[in-house]
């Protein structure tokens, strides 16, 4: 009978767990902010964040901008963050795909409108958000091979990728009817899957690292701090 | 010899019923995929035209399906129903657009009335859909042509205008293929209802009647 030996066991362990920390932590992440005005937000006032959908080839995904709104309203400085869908729909149909602004010249058309107008107004909008960004994979290499039989089963190989993360946020102010700047990010890692007898999924937090990079800075610049 | 004779025939009925599940196991195997298309969809935030226009659905718009075919095989792969939820779009839609919207079981149905200032018409000329596995693209598309008919109560025509939609919704892992047909068959309905919402007064011989009735305003 083949028992391991529980020092053994330990051992190994303390070898996995810090090479599998330094593995996983391979990101890298640069914020870059460019201001135009100066901006404040009242305690009474908020924000909306709005994805770009009109690329042909991806879309900002929904789940991002929920992220950066997430940042943004919690912690020291939160702000109000009005949720995306919500605006989308209440707005409808003037921020759709087809229809949203594209610059604050459009912008100025829109609050031109009186329905909208106010239904912003009601919202208590200061700015609005633009992200525009997309999170994609590649350098992916290396082979796992799972096999299963009567005995038990298992898998064995390497694989890896890398992710690269790309995002921008453009602010616009609705009073000023202005974009009072923006702020970009970019972010990559390495992730590793070793696989003995199980896969172990070693991933690195590429959006996780531009959301939280991206909101912390974005709740910066709209404080004006 | 009768235990025998019995014996035989309880083979018979055994191998018979074993065949039919197997049967219907294959069939099932290779049935096409239903997807209904559902969904909610938000009220325009528009001014009213003050006029009074009767819609008719006909039952292609209303019972609205389409085959997606196996290019492998050549059978039906997805049967993508659309009718209803173009219903629940229009119905939503209209009423935001004009001041009242009587919906007619007849285009004859109109000569009938005198409070109607037109009738509408919408069908549909085409329906694509693209998928993941097809188009090798990370999204789930679909793309609609509509014809648009507006005439007045008595048939005299007014308008008909082509206008196309096309929704989007990226491919997400664990997603099944209807939920991601429904997605973007949700985001095509909605670019249809804006796009119609804005741009239904400059349509030329739209603003024309519109001018004539004086429904444009100030």
């Amino acid at each position: 009978m083949n028992m391991h030996n529980p020092l053994q066991l330990i051992a190994r362990l303390a070898f996995a767990f810090p090479v599998a920390f330094i593995l996983s932590s391979c990101t890298t992440t640069e914020i870059d902010e460019f201001r135009q005005s100066a901006t404040d937000i009242a305690f009474d006032e908020s924000i909306v964040i709005l994805g770009r959908r009109q690329n042909n080839n991806y879309e900002t995904e929904e789940s991002f901008v929920q992220c950066v709104g997430d940042v943004v309203s919690r912690g020291q400085g939160a702000i109000s963050v009005v949720n995306e869908g919500e605006f989308l729909d209440a707005m409808f149909p003037f921020f759709e795909p087809r229809t949203a602004p594209m610059r604050t010249g459009h912008l100025e058309q829109l609050m031109a409108v009186d329905v909208a107008a106010e239904k912003l107004e009601e919202f208590g909008i200061e700015y609005i958000v633009w992200l525009d960004g997309i999170t994609e994979r590649s350098d992916q290499s290396g082979s796992i091979s799972c096999t299963i039989g009567p005995g038990g089963g298992g898998c064995f190989g390497f694989g890896t990728w890398t992710d690269d993360s790309n995002f921008e946020a453009e602010i616009w102010d609705i009073d000023t009817m202005t974009s009072v700047g923006s702020i970009s990010t970019e972010s990559n890692g390495q992730s590793y899957m070793p696989a003995v007898v199980i896969p172990i999924p070693l991933i690195a937090r590429v959006e996780a690292n531009a959301c939280s990079g991206l909101g912390g800075q974005l709740k910066q610049f709209i404080n004006g701090t | 010899m009768m235990n025998f004779d019995r014996a035989i025939k309880t083979g018979y009925q055994s191998a018979a019923k074993i065949a039919l599940v197997a049967i219907v196991l294959l069939l099932s195997a290779c049935a096409a995929t239903t997807i209904d298309i559902s969904g909610t969809f938000p009220a325009p935030l528009i001014q009213k035209l003050p006029l009074t226009v009767g819609v008719f659905y006909d039952p292609a718009f209303t019972n609205h399906s389409f085959i997606e075919i196996n290019d492998n095989t050549g059978d039906d792969e997805y049967i993508i129903n659309s009718g209803s939820s173009q219903i629940e779009l229009f119905n939503t839609m209209l009423p935001a657009v004009f001041q009242n919207v009587i919906e007619l079981d007849s285009i004859e149905s109109a000569n009938a009335r005198s409070d109607l200032d037109a009738v509408f018409v919408p069908a549909i000329e085409e329906f694509q859909v693209g998928l993941p596995q097809k188009t090798r693209l990370n999204v789930y598309e679909i793309w609609v042509k509509y014809n648009m008919r507006l005439a007045g109560s008595n048939g005299d025509y007014i308008a008909d205008w082509v206008m196309t939609a096309y929704g989007k919704s990226p491919e997400e892992t664990f997603q099944s293929v209807d939920d991601g047909v429904n997605d973007a068959a949700n985001v095509a309905l909605r670019d249809l209802a804006a796009s119609f919402t804005l741009g239904f007064s400059d349509i030329p011989e739209v603003n024309d009647w519109l001018r004539v009735q004086n429904a444009l305003g100030e």
